[in-house]
């Protein structure tokens, strides 16, 4: 019988109490991915917006729009390659089928050009162009709305009154994994001619701009900023990605208590884990004591103990992410891409969570184990030997 | 017939065990109260809205923000019986404007309100708290306690921009017995809807009837007059309908990591009482041998499991307590994007499901080991088990 054989040995001892608190740090390894996993999936729309765009708003507010002529006067700012507009338009479906999507009323001739992320057939972009109630969306939106090319098509609006009638010229497919699949556009010509407009009329509501080398990007920004500065409606121009956060940025608050909550139930698995190894440690105390009159350093004491929680903590936290791994990326996931898309449409764990999340199980795992194994290999051989539990 | 006692000392004998089980309980239990407080939001924001207080908005807008109401019309709306006399009738301009945070970690939108002079006579629960009120028609604005502070330009003496050389002043802060309107910036309404080039509208009206009861009259009154097309809401109905999604939100992620936590707690119960009946064979033996039923044996580490969860409990309860006196949740209102902030109210309602969820959370992880010592033989036990 070596250390080794030992060590296995005791691990199963209190085979019961050994399996539960493997659960416990499976368990914490779980939910320590699952709530990165939803900040990550939070901020995944802004975290993975194009470089080499940009977007210029109303300096004081989102819901303030800019004068029309403003598109041409940003066009000839050096080191733009191509610009467009968008105005919000608060759409809602009036069946309710969807709870919320983005609706844009867009340059019908430059969108897709600068959006070249949302990917449209050429005879439907072709056709879209040549319908002025055209409209193209998301091949989610449109399959949760029940539409194909060449439906008719009725929203509603919060902003703008009544019923407003499209006819479906496009579905556009997203070329990468994080653009949103339930947006749906239609022509700004469209809706700058309709007389219920009249507060928008020959106003957009937001600019964007690719631009022709990424690394000067907030020079572009600055320049486009300084040339509306001496107008009444100044501008701010940033990232497509600083754009997309200031409509999430109010939950950063939530996403940090989340933060702090995975790291609660860090601190939990550790109490339970050194819990178990205290108790291991006071049942066999006795034991240290003939390991110690037989000759073993206190080292191979600490070795023991601390061996067995960081083996404990990783076995536990392997489990755990290879739990993770099948129910959050093989079913969660994709059932949420399915369902709830326009929500979570990437609600995947990503590799680096499950790396921390087991990194962070043994540095718990070796302190657990630390404790109590100090004070035990700091015992007297005499009083381990003298006591009995 | 129940040795308490023996259980109660046996915690006590084994402090480390107890303490570092209860600790983890009480982490579990400050998560779950916490959830219980956020989830109540929906209750902070409906708190501004009236029984008696109706708002007017156009036809299809969800919130006061994308509403636009002729100027004209505030005039009409005080024709039918139903309003109040003395209370009347109030227009409001409603702006989301864009503001860094002090401490640097980014920007939100903050919602300003421009109201007439009698807009804050309107509401009686405002009430200035340092400072002063601002001048109606001039630019001095007041700001809500909720968020006064927490951006730059946002405290008195400060200003921030509404459009170029149209800066608002801040001269006062306000509190409104913790309703949303402590998250907003409240200037004149002239000053701020001429800022905005938006003269002739209001964003939404707000009416004062003699009674709640008066309501389904005057809506009626209002929705079907073919002069406008215009949304007659009770304001306390509004609200609970503006915070729905936010809170509900809320409530689901609040929920799940609730559940997934007890678990963990559960777990950690289990682990310590299952450890004391492996250790006290003997001791349940020679209690058995005694006279005391198998019964007895179970209901008594039962109770033992529970006391351990209810110490972790209160601990938990304690800890949300202060949490809850310094900590200020910002959350983001879905309808007008802008920043809402939330204090915690720790009532004796969150207390109370507090302590239950622990006992519930002591009752199930010590269920399987009370099981495990009822079963202990008093022979086998007592000859060295």
């Amino acid at each position: 019988m070596n250390l080794a054989t030992y060590a296995r040995r005791n691990l199963f001892r209190r085979s019961g109490r050994t399996i539960l608190t493997m659960i416990a740090t499976m368990l914490a390894v779980f939910i320590f991915c699952v709530l990165h996993t939803f900040i990550v999936a939070w901020n995944s729309g802004a975290n993975d917006a194009a470089v080499d765009r940009i977007a210029t708003r109303h300096k004081v507010s989102i819901t303030m729009q800019l004068p029309k002529h403003y598109i041409d006067d940003l066009r000839q700012v050096p080191g733009i390659k191509a610009s467009t507009w968008a105005n919000w338009f608060g759409a809602k479906d009036p069946r309710e089928r969807v709870p919320f999507f983005a609706g844009f009323a867009v340059d019908h001739n430059t969108w897709f050009d600068v959006q070249d992320d949302m990917k449209v057939a050429p005879d439907q972009l072709a056709a879209w162009k040549a319908t002025p109630n055209g409209v193209i969306l998301g091949d989610q939106l449109a399959k949760a709305l029940e539409v194909q090319v060449g439906s008719r098509l009725v929203i509603t609006s919060n902003i703008y009154p009544g019923d407003w009638e499209f006819t479906v010229s496009g579905i556009y497919t997203a070329a990468r994994k994080t653009v949103d699949r339930n947006t749906l556009v239609f022509r700004w010509d469209f809706l700058n001619n309709d007389p219920r407009s009249a507060y928008s009329k020959e106003k957009l509501g937001w600019m964007v701009s690719r631009i022709t080398d990424s690394a000067h990007s907030t020079e572009i920004a600055r320049q486009i900023d300084a040339r509306f500065d001496a107008q009444d409606d100044q501008t701010l121009t940033m990232s497509e990605r600083a754009f997309a956060l200031s409509f999430v940025g109010g939950f950063a608050s939530v996403l940090g208590a989340l933060k702090w909550m995975s790291l609660v139930i860090l601190l939990i698995m550790g109490l339970i884990l050194a819990n178990t190894m205290a108790m291991s440690v006071r049942e066999r105390t006795h034991e240290y004591g003939v390991l110690r009159a037989i000759g073993f350093p206190p080292g191979h004491i600490l070795g023991f103990i601390v061996g067995e929680s960081l083996l404990v903590a990783l076995l536990g936290g392997l489990i755990g992410v290879v739990v993770v791994w099948l129910v959050i990326n093989h079913a969660i996931g994709p059932a949420m891409a399915e369902n709830m898309a326009g929500v979570f449409q990437n609600f995947f764990t990503p590799g680096w969570v499950l790396a921390t999340a087991l990194g962070a199980a043994a540095v718990v795992g070796l302190i657990a184990g630390g404790v109590p194994a100090y004070f035990a290999s700091r015992l007297k051989t005499t009083d381990a030997l003298r006591r009995v539990d | 017939m129940v040795p308490v006692q023996y259980n109660a000392r046996s915690l006590l004998v084994r402090k480390t065990t107890t303490l570092a089980t209860a600790f983890g309980i009480a982490l579990v239990v400050a998560v779950f109260a916490g959830a219980l407080m956020l989830g109540d939001v929906s209750s902070v924001l409906a708190s501004a809205g009236r029984a008696d207080t109706v708002i007017i908005m156009r036809k299809g807008a969800d919130a006061e923000l994308t509403s636009a109401v002729a100027n004209d019309y505030l005039g009409l709306f005080r024709g039918p019986p139903q309003v109040s006399q003395a209370g009347g009738v109030i227009g409001e301009i409603i702006v989301v404007v864009i503001a860094d945070h002090a401490d640097g970690s980014g920007s939100s939108n903050v919602l300003v309100r421009g109201t007439p002079p009698e807009g804050v006579a309107f509401r009686p629960e405002i009430k200035i708290v340092s400072g002063r009120a601002p001048k109606p028609g001039t630019n001095e604005v007041m700001v809500g306690k909720g968020i006064a502070g927490r951006f730059n330009g946002l405290s008195p003496g400060q200003s921030l921009d509404l459009r170029r050389n149209r800066p608002l002043i801040v001269v006062g802060e306000f509190a409104a017995d913790g309703a949303t309107y402590e998250s907003e910036v409240w200037g004149d309404l002239d000053y701020v809807r001429n800022s905005l080039g938006r003269q002739a509208v209001v964003s939404s009206a707000r009416v004062r009837l003699n009674s709640p009861a008066d309501f389904d009259a005057y809506r009626q009154a209002i929705e079907t007059d073919k002069r406008f097309s215009m949304k007659v809401m009770r304001e306390s109905d509004y609200y609970e309908k503006q915070s729905q999604q936010t809170a509900s939100f809320l409530a689901a992620l609040v929920t799940v990591v609730a559940i997934l936590f007890s678990l963990a707690a559960m777990l950690g119960a289990a682990i310590t009482m299952n450890g004391a009946v492996a250790h006290r064979t003997r001791e349940i033996g020679t209690l058995r041998a005694l006279g005391f039923s198998r019964f007895s044996i179970l209901t008594s580490f039962l109770i033992e499991a529970i006391v351990l969860s209810l110490v972790g409990g209160i601990i938990g309860s304690l800890l949300v307590l202060a949490a809850s006196l310094f900590v200020a949740i910002p959350v983001i209102n879905f309808q007008t994007f802008s920043e809402i902030v939330i204090r915690l109210h720790a009532t004796p309602a969150v207390f109370a499901k507090a302590l239950v969820f622990s006992a519930i959370m002591g009752l199930v992880g010590g269920l399987f080991p009370a099981v495990r010592a009822s079963r202990v033989s008093p022979v086998e036990a007592m000859r060295g088990g």
